[in-house]
């Protein structure tokens, strides 16, 4: 093995602490006495009881998972399909189709959400509905689509057709052959697109903000929408369980793999 | 084959997730919480984050067997584009008095008729018929925020209460400015002897060389929220920092050696507002919820949650001795209307408002 220069090391663990220490400072603040940040009272569990009896972040918390998971859902079944069809088809308009593809991921939020809310706007003339999960899913199934038929179709940009050829002269059926050839291909690609899409619909605030009419906020609307009054503890406190929980989902995730990896080898 | 179906199923299944999730909407409302349109059950008020003790949402739901849904916004813009972009079925809104013109403008008020309701006549004469609203004919004072000094007095004490402080000449004291382009500036014009919503050329001029000067001290740290602030003077990194009246008392609730002060030269004021929204579902429960909000236990208990300052004449023996007791908290009738503490109004439309933007750009943009 290769040693590592220490001064590279040294840098390493630099951006590391640079990355890290601010989240372990909120772990800590969620357990401060002290409603305000700035300084250190006594350890207290408070804020987490003061959270669970918080009915609008229950309620946030619910929605914002329904959103992630079913929007991811269906971003990944229609990005998946985009992405197959732009790498196996050529036909008229794919430049522009690709072209298409990439705005969702370069155009800002606000115009995004701004647009949508337009085009609600102007639906609602001939179809008067209201605000809610159904414009939000839509909302965030728009952009996630975008991000899932990239990674597919860059996935797959490296084989050519001939492989599903091959199953079909070896008496594959259409399907057979996507299911046994096509699919294990670009399956990393639509597993990393969807988690792509997934952390995306879950960090979203500003399409969501403009798309979700009344009575219906996910958690990041909730945080943000408190900043300007300032976060309340309680918010910590619910940071550190989603970290928590996201640290425990990489840890299983790695161990899954590995016993994965270590069958296949 | 029967994979075939298998997949075929899958690909279909969201499609018709999506025809059954669609027509739900049509029908009864929004997606996840049915919006029944007119029930009278359900009240929905779009506020400010943490504005409202949840006390009083919760006894007001057991009294009248309904519920209140709060849905939150961060900024008067990003309300009222929502509200605009249609889909919503609020009843209640609480926009700053220099966004309520161009609310009415926007077509989004309806009028309140303040005579019938039974408790309008608790809110003090200083904020009744105001500039913003002269017949209180779409509004009803909610709270407000007069916009003061803070300071921390184990770590410093201000010689004078002056924007002087900060203004003047003297290059040691380490402060930071309201990250509000109508408050920095409305500080400096009032420094200046001239009003907050001075559209003079001159005046602003004035301003703007004045702020050139303040923002070039070794002593100025940034603009900052209210929260933040807050946080910096418990945390010693700063000496004097200008903040929203409440902000700070929230702070001092906790923490004694939290001060604050309406500096002498004079300081400008803003209310939030309940406002009745054009197409509420509600209005009957919505000037319900008015009129409990106006008596002046309800009134107080609001503002002792929030810290924020209480337009309500017959709430102030119900209100916190933190708060009640405390000059910055209540500015006088006579400060009032004199105008040492003045309403932020809304500018009028063309170059003056222009120049506004353009110092406060070049001010955070130093």
């Amino acid at each position: 093995m290769r040693r590592v220069h220490p001064l590279l090391a040294g840098y390493a663990w630099l951006v590391y602490a640079f990355m890290y220490l601010p989240i372990l400072v909120l772990v800590l603040f969620s357990f401060n006495a002290s409603k305000f940040g700035a300084t250190w009272s006594g350890f207290t569990t408070h804020w987490y009881a003061v959270l669970f009896g918080r009915s609008d972040v229950r309620e946030a918390v619910t929605n914002t998972l329904l959103v992630a998971v079913s929007s991811t859902a269906l971003s990944v079944v229609l990005g998946t399909l985009l992405g197959l069809g732009l790498w196996r088809y050529t036909f008229r308009g794919r430049t522009a189709l690709t072209f298409l593809l990439v705005t969702p991921i370069v155009i800002p939020d606000v115009v995004m959400g701004v647009s949508l809310l337009m085009f609600y706007a102007l639906v609602r003339h001939v179809l008067p509905f209201q605000g809610g999960l159904f414009t939000v899913l839509l909302a965030h199934v728009t952009f996630q689509v975008s991000y899932v038929g990239l990674v597919v179709r860059s996935r797959l940009a490296g084989y050519g057709p001939e492989l599903e050829e091959a199953a079909r002269d070896l008496g594959a059926s259409g399907l057979r052959a996507f299911l046994h050839v096509t699919l294990p291909l670009a399956l990393p690609g639509v597993l990393s697109g969807a988690l792509l899409a997934f952390t995306l619909s879950l960090d979203d605030f500003v399409v969501t903000y403009f798309t979700s009419g009344s009575g219906f906020h996910t958690l990041p609307v909730l945080v943000y929408t408190s900043v300007k009054r300032g976060v309340t503890p309680d918010i910590n406190a619910l940071s550190t369980l989603l970290i928590a929980f996201t640290v425990l989902l990489i840890v299983v995730a790695n161990a899954v793999g590995r016993r994965g990896g270590a069958r296949e080898g | 084959m029967r994979a075939e179906r298998a997949v075929l199923g899958a690909l279909l299944l969201p499609a018709l997730l999506l025809a059954c999730q669609r027509a739900e909407p049509v029908q009864s409302g929004a997606g996840a919480v049915p919006v029944a349109r007119g029930d009278g059950k359900t009240l929905r008020i779009f506020m400010w984050s943490d504005y409202i003790d949840p006390q009083v949402v919760k006894d007001f739901e057991k009294a009248r067997g309904v519920r209140v849904v709060i849905d939150t916004f961060e900024s008067n813009e990003a309300m009222l584009a929502k509200l605009q972009g249609g889909g919503t079925a609020y009843d209640l809104a609480t926009p700053s008095n220099y966004f309520i013109q161009t609310m009415v403008r926007a077509g989004q008020l309806q009028k309140m008729n303040v005579q019938t309701l039974k408790n309008f006549h608790n809110v003090a004469p200083g904020f009744q018929n105001p500039g913003y609203d002269p017949h209180n004919t779409y509004t009803v004072p909610y709270q407000y925020a007069a916009t003061g000094l803070a300071y921390n007095a184990a770590r410093y004490t201000p010689p004078r209460e002056s924007w002087d402080l900060i203004f003047g000449t003297s290059d040691t004291v380490k402060f930071v400015l309201l990250d509000d382009p109508r408050e920095v500036i409305g500080a400096a014009l009032k420094y200046l002897g001239f009003s907050v919503n001075s559209t003079r050329v001159p005046e602003l001029r004035a301003a703007r060389n004045l702020l050139r000067t303040v923002v070039a001290k070794r002593g100025f740290l940034g603009f900052d929220g209210g929260p933040g602030t807050r946080n910096r003077l418990l945390a010693g990194d700063i000496d004097l920092g200008q903040i929203y009246v409440g902000d700070l008392l929230q702070g001092a609730a906790e923490n004694a050696s939290l001060k604050v002060f309406l500096p002498r030269e004079g300081t400008t004021i803003s209310t939030d507002n309940l406002v009745l929204l054009q197409g509420a579902p509600n209005p009957a429960l919505a000037r319900d919820f008015i009129d409990t909000v106006l008596t002046p236990r309800v009134s107080a208990a609001i503002s002792n949650y929030t810290y924020y300052g209480n337009p309500n004449a017959a709430a102030r023996p119900f209100l916190d001795p933190l708060l009640r007791d405390n000059k910055a908290f209540n500015p006088s009738q006579a400060d009032l209307k004199s105008g040492r503490v003045e309403f932020i109004e809304e500018l009028p439309p063309g170059r003056p408002p222009r120049l506004f933007d353009r110092i406060w750009s070049e001010l955070k943009s130093r």
